[in-house]
């Protein structure tokens, strides 16, 4: 049995069908992140794990316990805002002790958590500060030591990093990851930036008008996305036309240019319309020893992205995106020329239409 | 939510002292009514209305009223836009003192004001150290009284049109808007004329009415300067009249609720008030 | 150049006072029409009736029973308008913003309320006294419905304290609406979910954070009503007639004619004023900037 189980939740606003037939078991200690783009019922779904919205359909289990209709306020779950909610009348101690003095905790043990919270988050020096003496990223380490501080069994995070700086969203998101792990707590995250939840999740659903696209870890959402949704949603992508050619040996034609695909055209007929689709850094100039996939390609052009180089090319009537690593001595070729390019077959998605 | 959180939503207290403010507004105001319509013994009619309205005094008051009022907002835009448009633009160190001079009239009640009015204006002006008059009292003369009460009516309406007007100018950003005309090539006059002016039109008019509520039905000014505007005949018709001042009383409400009811469209949700 | 050099704080003075041109029409007029006369007043307060300086007039103030009770009364009427309406008007404003009642009942209250914030003076007067006067419609229907005649069976009268503060009512407690309404839109759905998410009840939620977050609003709000009622002079005169003395009547009556038989007397009773509205106008502000900063 898992720690915190979402069974067949289903959520309705009127006849807008917001979250349908979600299932989702987490494991205790586990950092899952619920990943899509805005109204595809990510936040409603922690909503009704947090208590604020309760499901139309559905149990929620936390612990072996059902609290689908418990009132927030009985659940013991931590929540984050992403406009961090600090109370303003509060210091920042007055906020983090607000918990256990609510649950009129002995003030002495009250102070003793408060101590330990401030500690965690480093702000041992503005413990006695209100809110808007801080800054949005202190303000949300704040906001963390504070649903922390009860000893939540379940930690939900609503997009808490995206009012930040970019510079401030990287580190904090590091420390939420660091200071999740050291707890061990269990954690719900949710996001629309797909770099976000890659870096910092053991698991990943990725969601869109309210349907579970995909679960998985990081590495398999990002490298074996199972619909055009999910390839297209994470990370950038090329994606063309193409008909299927052989399905035994996973050949597909694109404008008379032939791919060869390690999978996805199992089931499949020939004279199938799909489409492919290849991540740009997967895609390369073909060296001397000729493997797979090397087709002719027209030098469009180019673009410097720091790290990366993008190099945009024509292949048949397409244009691709082909990343590659920058370094001082890489050589480029003229806008225009002719160039061969490559790509493995296990680079090859294939993709319902 | 269980079945008991529900119930306990529906929000009786909410309830009840919405319907006693409700009975709070409308309770004075249907007495009015019903007091006025009641001129005839045993009648309903409107009796009290056509005679107060035929009063030829109430025509010229009212209208001599209206055209304070509209003095007033006419002198006002003059003054204050430039002002609050300057100091956006080039000026932004006098904000600050700008804006406690547009607080001062909370502090100067309108009784205060004519006190210090009449005993200002009621003497010559000399040139200092010497005797020679340049100015004959204000108050001894038409234009002079009504350039002094127009003046103070700008005072009393200073709050609502500066704050009206400059929150009109921050919402629109005057200064990039500005250097967007510039950039483009416009002259002055056409920055003021079609691009400020058209931009903070909401902002003028809702000063504007307001100016014109506080002006229209005011008395404290206009009693003591001793015009003949529509307040004080309001207030001297009380004193041997029953029915006709009741009825004027709905009128002048009905027209207050016009004024604010105009605002509302203008501006949505926003602040309205006047001083007393 | 070497001047520059040694006095470094020397701006390009020039620039400076032509920017300053373009404001000239404000301030001559705020001189003219605001600062002249309150000076005069404050002047004439330090002013004996031969010119010179004194401070006596001030004395007197603090000596004459006449004008102690005028102001004693003046602040009576403000301080229970200023917190009744206070009061109501907060309960009223919580009704239509997080009360739970429908959206259209807001705006017709905040509509309402703009206009019986601005209803005041002569029409006023005479709306409660066709409400509350002896042969008011609300007497009428008390003396029906419950057989007592407000009148004659109680001490209640409309041209007396009771009366008059009920009148300021009216536009007080919508004065409060329109302020308060935004404030309590200012509380953020966020904090309410947090503080239940925290394990707080509904009444620990408006006890520790609702509450203490609105307090320097509504305790504002209330000074504002405060001055509001005190420096109303018209609605009072219209009702009363000048029978009841609180101090904006005695200052008409002291510029119809010198009714104290001494003109500095006279302007120190309007300094007065002046002191009162503007320590509140202090409070005012120094509440409302700690109320911003929280619900911003």
């Amino acid at each position: 049995m898992s720690y915190l189980s979402i069974s067949r939740v289903t959520k309705q606003f009127g006849d807008t069908v917001v979250v349908d037939d979600f299932n989702l078991d987490v494991e205790k200690g586990e950092f899952v992140s619920f990943l899509g783009p805005s109204g595809c019922g990510k936040t409603t779904t922690l909503r009704m794990v947090a208590g604020f919205e309760i499901p139309t359909s559905g149990k929620i289990l936390l612990d072996g316990a059902d609290i689908t209709d418990k009132a927030p306020n009985q659940r013991n779950v931590g929540m984050i805002f992403q406009s961090y909610a600090l109370f303003p009348n509060m210091t920042v101690a007055q906020n983090i002790g607000f918990g256990l003095r609510v649950r009129k905790e002995p003030e002495n043990m009250v102070k003793q958590r408060v101590e330990e919270m401030v500690s965690l988050i480093n702000l041992e020096k503005h413990a006695n500060k209100y809110p808007y003496q801080l800054s949005g990223g202190q303000q949300q380490r704040v906001s963390l030591a504070r649903a922390l501080a009860i000893h939540p069994q379940v930690l939900l995070l609503d997009e808490p990093l995206s009012a930040l700086d970019a510079k401030i969203r990287i580190s904090l998101r590091a420390e939420i990851r660091a200071i999740q792990k050291k707890l061990g707590i269990t954690a719900i995250f949710v996001t629309h930036d797909q770099e976000e939840a890659l870096s910092i999740s053991d698991r990943i659903v990725v969601m869109n008008t309210g349907v579970m696209e995909q679960v998985g870890t990081p590495f398999e959402i990002y490298n074996f996305p199972k619909t055009r949704f999910v390839a297209n949603f994470v990370g950038s992508l090329n994606t063309a036309d193409a008909e299927v050619v052989d399905p035994a040996k996973g050949l597909v034609s694109m404008d008379g240019v032939q791919f060869e695909s390690a999978e996805g055209t199992e089931g499949r007929k020939k004279g199938d319309k799909v489409k492919i689709a290849i991540r740009p850094e997967r895609l390369s100039f073909a060296s001397e020893q000729k493997k797979a996939n090397v087709v002719d390609a027209t030098i469009e052009n180019i673009t410097f992205l720091g790290s990366v180089v993008r190099i945009q090319v024509k292949i048949g009537n397409t244009k691709f995106n082909m990343d590659t690593f920058n370094n001082p001595f890489l050589e480029l070729p003229g806008l225009g020329s002719k160039e061969q390019v490559t790509c493995s077959k296990e680079a090859v998605l294939v993709l319902d239409e | 939510m269980s079945i008991f959180a529900r119930i306990r939503r529906i929000p009786f207290w909410s309830w009840f002292w919405f319907i006693l403010g409700a009975l709070y507004f409308l309770l004075p105001l249907y007495a009015t009514v019903n007091f006025s319509l009641r001129m005839e013994r045993d009648v309903i009619g409107f009796k009290a209305y056509v005679r107060a309205f035929e009063d030829p005094e109430f025509l010229e008051t009212f209208l001599y009223s209206n055209f304070l009022a509209l003095m007033t907002i006419v002198a006002s835009i003059i003054l204050i836009v430039p002002t609050a448009y300057w100091i956006r633009l080039r000026l932004p160190e006098a904000r600050r003192i700008v804006e406690f001079i547009t607080l001062l009239p909370f502090v100067v009640p309108a009784i205060i004001l004519v006190f210090g009015l009449i005993r200002i204006y009621s003497s010559p002006f000399k040139i200092p150290l010497t005797d020679i008059t340049i100015l004959q009292p204000l108050t001894t003369f038409e234009v002079g009284t009504d350039i002094l009460i127009v003046a103070g009516y700008m005072v009393l309406g200073l709050p609502y049109m500066y704050r009206s007007v400059d929150t009109g100018m921050r919402t629109v950003d005057v200064r990039t808007l500005t250097e967007a005309a510039q950039s483009l090539g416009a002259s002055w006059f056409t920055i003021i004329t079609r691009v400020i002016l058209p931009n903070i039109r909401a902002a003028l008019l809702s000063g504007a009415l307001l100016t014109f509520a506080i002006v229209v039905g005011e008395v404290t000014l206009a009693s003591f300067l001793g015009v003949p505007a529509f307040g004080p005949y309001l207030f001297l018709l009380g004193q041997h009249r029953a029915y006709e001042p009741a009825a004027l009383s709905f009128a002048s409400f009905l027209l207050t609720w016009a004024a604010m009811g105009l605002i509302q469209l203008f501006t949505g949700d926003q602040q309205v008030s006047g001083a007393h | 150049m070497a001047q520059t050099a040694l006095n470094p704080k020397a701006p390009t003075p020039a620039l400076d006072w032509k920017k300053w041109i373009g404001v000239t029409p404000f301030f001559l007029f705020a001189i003219l029409f605001l600062v002249l006369p309150s000076m005069r007043l404050i002047v004439g307060s330090f002013t004996n009736s031969d010119g010179q300086f004194t401070f006596a007039n001030i004395f007197q103030l603090f000596q004459e029973q006449a004008i102690l009770d005028a102001y004693w009364l003046s602040i009576r009427i403000s301080a229970a308008t200023a917190i009744g309406g206070g009061i109501f008007g907060f309960l009223l404003a919580y009704s239509v913003t997080v009360g739970g009642l429908p959206k259209p009942l807001r705006s017709a209250l905040i509509t309402f309320s703009g206009v019986a914030s601005n209803f005041a003076g002569v029409p006023l007067a005479f709306a409660f006294i066709a409400t509350l006067g002896r042969t008011g419609f609300v007497t009428a229907l008390i003396k029906n419905l419950f057989g007592v005649n407000l009148y004659q069976q109680t001490d209640f009268d409309l041209y007396s304290f009771w009366g008059l503060s009920l009148t300021y009512m009216y536009f007080q407690f919508p004065l409060m609406v329109l302020i308060m309404a935004p404030a309590l839109d200012g509380l953020k759905r966020e904090w309410r979910e947090a503080a239940e998410n925290l394990g707080a009840s509904t009444g620990q939620y408006w006890l520790r954070v609702a509450f203490p977050v609105l307090l320097p609003s509504i305790l504002g709000s209330m000074i504002l009503l405060f001055g509001n009622a005190f420096g109303a002079y018209a609605t009072a005169y219209a009702l009363t007639g000048g029978r009841l003395g609180i101090i904006t009547i005695q200052i008409g009556a002291q510029i119809r004619g010198d009714v104290l038989h001494n003109p500095g007397l006279g302007y120190a009773m309007a300094m007065g004023m002046v002191v009162v509205m503007t320590i509140s106008l202090i409070g005012y502000s120094w509440l409302q900037k700690k109320s911003e900063r929280w619900l911003r």
